[in-house]
Order: structure tokens, then C-alpha cells, then sequence
């Protein structure tokens, strides 16, 4: 079995944290705020340990904090698995105990869930992935670090409309559409459709206007376009790739 | 006694006598993958296991009762099959992940060492060698969409070697140097080879004077026995973007006067034996079948990879007969005794389905596949992906197929001899189940 990696360096570290935890919560009383979940709420911060699956212990980092709402967010980080800042879903805290899952698409990230009892400054408990579990075990290590999914900006008026293009996979042609809108929040969404042997219709999750550079992304299925806008030509010219598989597409506005 | 029941006895006698029966890869030259008696349609027990140095990809063979073959240790195994004890081994330079044949006292097999052997069968003694011009993966610029993609990299599911097949004298076997080769079998003397544009790791079949195999250059070649004189080829699929869906790892199998062949770009083709013209192709949407197809009752049997589908089929037409789900990629092929067909899984399970309906008879895992260390497979036996293969870069895919395979995976084509089923695991056993 791997050995833990964690021993002698999550006490020190979580020593010095809870001191600088001290402070931070010392001050933020002086000036009359007290939104730092770290010490606040005994579940709200940075969890660090490790999960021991059998052969394969992992490093494991928990981020935990109440937004304004009082809900839960959170976020994991699994470096060994390639892992960085997971959204949390379904996190329930009650009384000692917490639970929360992973919130992930099809193909992308790693379902697991996670149900911790809080003791003596430590979470411990049951990690179930794939129907296996291991225990886990974390200690608070300085405040929450949760990071917010990227998000949809807005898009230019002149991109707005429906485009169409073709690219070629394994020696046959698919028709691409995609329709770019700007929603009442003032943010993009698209419907983009592929067609081959059948009709895809593609779930996107995330549409990105940077100057000319549009990026599409639907990470259930692992498809992204991202191409630049031509203004002359009146074309967006880039790749659609899906995966490691790359093909040049060019899409035009539907006359 | 007439002439008619001379001649009976005769071929009853020459057909064994012939030292093909269960001799060789998939059986027969032909390579249908259907095996005399039964095999059982209840699993009793583990009937004793011998072990090796390292992964069992060989399919075993039998002859004049002893069971033979490779191992990824180097060695070349000839094993007691009612005890499980050794009788000889030999030492080559290299893994041994290739089925011997084993005809008239002589045993036949490659090795990664880039060499092919001759050993006498009762004892295990060189009779001769012969060198290729070298053994080598399949390997292309960022395969399977691995970065960097401008680097050239071996493919980790490349596991086999070709295995010989014995015809009229001559030992034919596909080699990593393109090359398919047509030696001797008494002296070792190269009598042709015929060059391909790739890796030869499939199992080539004969059947009415030709050889048939594919190539990883995306053909697939019939070639005349006796002058290596190409008769036609066929042209499989290609994948320039990221060379997954091309290539004929798949060995052929060959019955009334068609060649059937699984493919990496995800058919199974029917060709017809005499012209090479396609006659019917069955599509697995982008899952490998490197299966070798099992041929018998006008039925195909085969399993795909990333689909993990096993498939009857017809063999006339190509339509689909039945379907089963399995657990995990299959690249062991279809063994047919009786009413059972027997198949091994990556997962570590060997499995018996019934003919007829394609569903499961009984399974057995292999110890190895039931601790499942580092998880790497999932509660119900399935492939744990997210904790395997989280990584696109350096070495993490080659690792992360490298510990799926260590499950004990099950590449070897069983064998089934007196009801006794007997294949290899990558947890170093061989396995005798009844």
C-alpha cells in the first residue's frame, strides 16, 4: 500500500493556519463582519488529507462555504487524479455530519460521494466511487478557496443568428449548425447541431465572446468550437474538436 | 473390408493424426474456433492453476496430451494438463504473448526477441531458430489522440504476436517487421515472405491454398501458400487524425469460401475467400473488434472492445442474430464446444454463454480481478475509468492501460479439451476449470 503522504506535514501546516485563523476571525470582529466561514461554521473552509482507496491512496482537498444564502458550495481537488476545483453538489450539513457528491457531466470528472462526521478538528468518513468505498480523512487547513464554474459572457449583436458549415470525420461529412443567442441575463447560449449518421443535438454549457474569439463548449460530449469572427467575410473561421480529434471548420451565416 | 470403410477409418485416423486438432491458434488452420466434446454449462471448480513469471496472453494448445504455451516471462511452458505440473520450459530473449502450434513432435512459436522457434514438443529442446528482421508495437504520432501528438508512441493494446499456422510442411506467422513469413518446418529455411506496409500481429488462417491476414497498414491480404504470390488485397478503414480506427489486429477465420475478420476501424467484414470482394460488412460504431470471429453452424460469434458487446451473428448475410452485454472490452475470441461459447473478459472473468442466445451460463473472476487493488474497476466489475485514466500526458495512458490489464485480464482464447476449459490471465496463471 502507498504510504500516507500527508503525516508530517498537515499538522504544521493546519498549526499555522488555525493561528492565522485566530487572527482573521480576531480582527473581523473588531471591524464588525464575520462572513469568513473558517471558524465561523465548523464545516465552512479548506480540507485537506487524503482518501485511502486500497492501493491507491489520493490526496484529497475539500473546499466548504455558506454563500449569502447560507446554501453550501464547494469545490474538490484530487491532483493525483487530475482533479482541480470539482463542483460540489447536494451538500447537506447537519449537526456533526456532512454529505456532498461531485457534480459532474457525463465523461468528464469523476462521480463520487462523500459522507464525513466532524471530530475533533478532523472530518473523517466513507468516500464511495463506482459503487467502492474507502475512508477518508481530512483536517482543516485555512479558509475555503471555492471556485466559481466559469460563465457565459455576452455576445456581439453581429454574432448573433444562425450559422452553418461542414467538416469531414473518418471520410464523411457533417453538417454543423449553430444558432447564437443573447439571453435576458444578457448572456450567450447556442444551440448547436451536428449531423451525420443522425441528428445531435448538442448540450452547451458554456459560450465565451473574447474579442473576435468564440469559443462553444459542450462538455458532456466533449465537443468544442472555437473559431475567430470575420467581420469581411462575414464568416467564423476555426476548429471543432471533440476530444483529441481536431478538423478545420468554417461557419457562415445562414443566408 | 471395402474400400469405403478403409477409407473411413482412415480419415478417422489421419485427421488426428495430422496433429492440428487443438494444436494451434484457434484450432484449425482455418481458425473457426470450434472445439470437439462439450463444454460445461456450470462451473464446479478450479481445477489447478499453474503459474508463470509474468502475464499469460497465449492461448494454450494441446497435443499428444500436454498443454503448451507462452508466457510474457520468456518462456515457452509445456504443462501436465490432469496434474498442472511442468514438464519442459524454454527460455527465449523475449515475452511470448503468441499462441504455438504444435505438429508432428514440433512445437512453433515467436518471441518479442525477434526470433522464431523451433522446439522438439516431448522435450523441449531448440530444433531451430530463425530471425526476423526484428519485433516492434504498433506505434503512430499521438495514437488514440495521446499528446504530444507529433510524438510517436507505442500502442498499449497491441498485446499479441502472431501465431503460426502449420500447412503441407510449412509454418507461416505475421511479425512487427511488416512481414508475413513461410519457413520450413523441418530445417527453418525461408521459403518466401511477403511484405505488408505495417505490424503483422495478426494470426494468418489458410484455407484452400491461401493465407489470409491483415496488417496494421489497413489491408487485408490473401496470399498464395506455396509462391507468397499475392492473390488480392482489401482495403479496411484508415484514421489519419488519430490512428484508432484503423488496422487488422483481429486474426480471420475462414469457412465456405468466406474470410471473416474483425477490424480496429470497427467492422467485421466478410470477404469472399476466392476474389477478396466484400460481401457484407457489420458495423460496431467505432468499437475495435480484435476478436478473432468463432465460425460454426452457419452463425458468427465475436466480441468488440469499447462497446463490450457480444455478438451472434449470420453468417450468410451478416444480420444480427442476438446480443449480450458484457462488463468490459473483449479481445479474447469466442471458443465454441458443444452448446457453450467461451470468452475471456479484460476484467479478469472468464465467461460461458450459450450458443443460441448469447446469454451468460456462468462466469468465473480470477482472484486477482476480485481484490481489485488501486480500484480499478468498478463495483460490478466495469472499467473504473475516471480513476485510471485522468491524464492525456507523459506516460499516465500507458500506465493507466498498463493497470487495467494487471486486473488479470483475460486475452487468451480458451481452450476446451474433455470438458476441461483452460486459458491465461495476466495475474501469471494458467487456469484449468471444469
Amino acid at each position: 500500500m502507498t504510504k500516507h503522504r500527508y503525516p508530517t506535514s498537515v499538522p504544521r501546516f493546519y498549526r499555522i493556519n488555525q493561528l492565522a485563523g485566530t487572527l482573521l476571525i480576531t480582527v473581523a470582529g473588531l471591524f464588525g463582519f464575520a462572513e469568513t466561514s473558517f471558524g465561523a461554521e465548523p464545516f465552512a473552509g479548506r480540507w485537506e488529507g487524503a482518501v485511502h482507496i486500497p492501493a491507491n491512496e489520493q490526496i484529497l482537498v475539500v473546499d466548504l462555504s455558506p454563500d449569502s444564502n447560507g446554501a453550501w458550495t464547494g469545490t474538490i481537488t484530487m491532483p493525483g487524479l487530475s482533479l482541480r476545483a470539482l463542483p460540489l453538489k447536494d451538500i447537506v450539513v447537519k449537526g456533526d455530519e456532512a454529505t456532498f457528491a461531485t457534480k459532474v457531466v457525463p465523461g468528464r470528472g469523476m462521480e463520487a460521494t462523500f459522507k464525513g462526521r466532524l471530530s475533533d478538528g478532523s472530518l473523517t468518513g466513507n468516500f464511495v466511487q463506482g459503487g467502492n468505498t474507502a475512508p477518508f480523512e481530512l483536517k482543516q487547513a485555512g479558509p475555503a478557496q471555492v471556485e466559481a464554474p466559469p460563465r457565459s459572457t455576452g455576445l456581439a449583436k453581429e454574432l448573433e443568428g444562425e450559422w452553418q458549415g461542414e467538416f469531414q470525420l473518418f471520410g464523411y461529412p457533417r453538417k454543423v449548425t449553430l444558432k447564437l443567442t443573447n439571453n435576458s441575463d444578457r448572456r450567450a447560449a447556442a444551440e448547436f447541431v451536428v449531423v451525420g449518421k443522425r441528428v445531435n443535438n448538442l448540450p452547451v454549457d458554456l459560450v465565451t465572446q473574447e474579442g473576435s474569439l468564440l469559443t462553444v463548449h459542450s462538455h458532456e460530449t466533449g465537443i468544442t468550437f472555437e473559431g475567430r469572427f470575420r467581420k469581411d467575410g462575414n464568416e467564423i473561421r476555426g476548429m471543432f474538436s471533440q476530444g483529441p480529434v481536431e478538423m478545420p471548420l468554417i461557419l457562415h451565416r445562414k443566408s | 473390408m471395402n474400400n469405403r470403410l478403409i477409407t473411413f477409418l482412415l480419415l478417422t485416423i489421419a485427421v488426428p493424426g495430422l496433429g492440428q486438432a487443438q494444436s494451434m491458434f484457434r484450432n484449425d488452420p482455418a481458425h473457426t474456433g470450434v472445439y470437439k466434446g462439450n463444454a460445461p454449462r456450470e462451473f464446479h471448480r478450479v481445477k489447478w492453476r499453474f503459474v508463470t513469471g509474468d502475464w499469460v496472453v497465449s492461448s494454450p494448445v494441446w497435443a499428444d496430451n500436454t498443454l503448451y504455451f507462452g508466457g510474457d516471462d520468456g518462456n515457452i511452458y509445456a504443462v501436465n494438463p490432469n496434474t498442472g505440473q511442468q514438464v519442459w520450459k524454454y527460455s527465449t530473449g523475449g515475452p511470448v504473448p503468441t499462441t504455438p502450434a504444435v505438429i508432428d513432435g514440433t512445437l512453433f512459436a515467436g518471441s518479442y526477441d525477434g526470433k522464431f522457434y523451433a522446439l522438439d514438443s516431448k522435450t523441449g529442446q531448440t530444433k531451430w531458430k530463425f530471425a526476423t528482421e526484428g519485433e516492434r508495437r504498433f506505434e503512430a504520432k499521438g495514437i488514440h489522440g495521446l499528446q504530444p501528438k507529433n510524438q510517436t508512441i507505442p500502442d498499449a493494446y497491441d498485446v499479441y504476436l502472431s501465431s503460426p499456422v502449420v500447412v503441407d510442411k510449412t509454418v507461416y506467422f505475421g511479425s512487427g517487421d511488416g512481414n508475413l513469413y513461410a519457413l520450413d518446418v523441418s530445417s527453418g529455411d525461408l521459403k518466401w515472405k511477403f511484405k505488408t506496409g505495417n505490424v503483422v500481429h495478426a494470426s494468418p488462417a489458410y484455407a484452400d491454398g491461401a493465407i489470409y491476414f491483415g496488417s496494421w497498414d489497413s489491408y487485408f491480404y490473401a496470399v498464395d501458400a506455396a509462391t507468397g504470390k499475392e492473390r488480392w488485397r482489401f482495403h479496411g478503414g484508415e484514421d489519419e487524425l488519430i490512428h484508432n480506427q484503423v488496422g487488422f489486429q483481429s486474426s480471420p477465420a475462414v469457412a465456405n469460401g468466406t474470410v471473416y475478420t474483425g477490424c480496429r476501424d470497427s467492422n467485421v467484414y466478410a470477404l469472399d475467400a476466392a476474389t477478396g470482394k466484400e460481401k457484407w460488412r457489420f458495423n460496431n460504431e467505432m468499437s475495435w473488434v480484435n476478436a478473432t470471429p468463432a465460425v460454426s453452424q452457419g452463425k458468427l460469434f465475436f466480441a468488440t472492445s469499447d462497446s463490450s458487446l457480444f455478438h451472434i451473428i449470420d453468417a450468410a448475410n451478416g444480420k444480427s442474430v442476438q446480443k449480450q452485454q458484457s462488463k468490459a472490452y473483449m479481445f479474447s475470441s469466442p471458443a465454441i464446444a458443444g452448446d457453450v461459447a467461451l470468452i475471456g473478459v479484460v476484467n479478469g472473468t472468464l465467461e460461458a454463454r450459450d450458443i443460441n442466445s448469447g446469454e451468460l451460463l456462468w462466469d468465473y473472476q480470477v482472484e486477482k480481478s476480485k481484490r481489485n487493488e488501486g480500484w480499478v474497476l468498478t463495483a460490478d466489475r466495469k472499467f473504473n475509468f475516471p480513476l485510471q485514466f485522468y491524464s492525456n500526458w507523459r506516460e499516465a495512458p500507458a500506465a493507466a492501460t498498463v493497470r487495467q490489464f494487471n486486473i488479470g485480464a483475460i486475452f487468451s482464447s480458451p481452450l476446451v479439451v474433455n470438458s476441461v476449459v483452460y486459458f491465461g490471465s495476466t495475474d501469471g496463471y494458467l487456469y484449468a476449470v471444469e
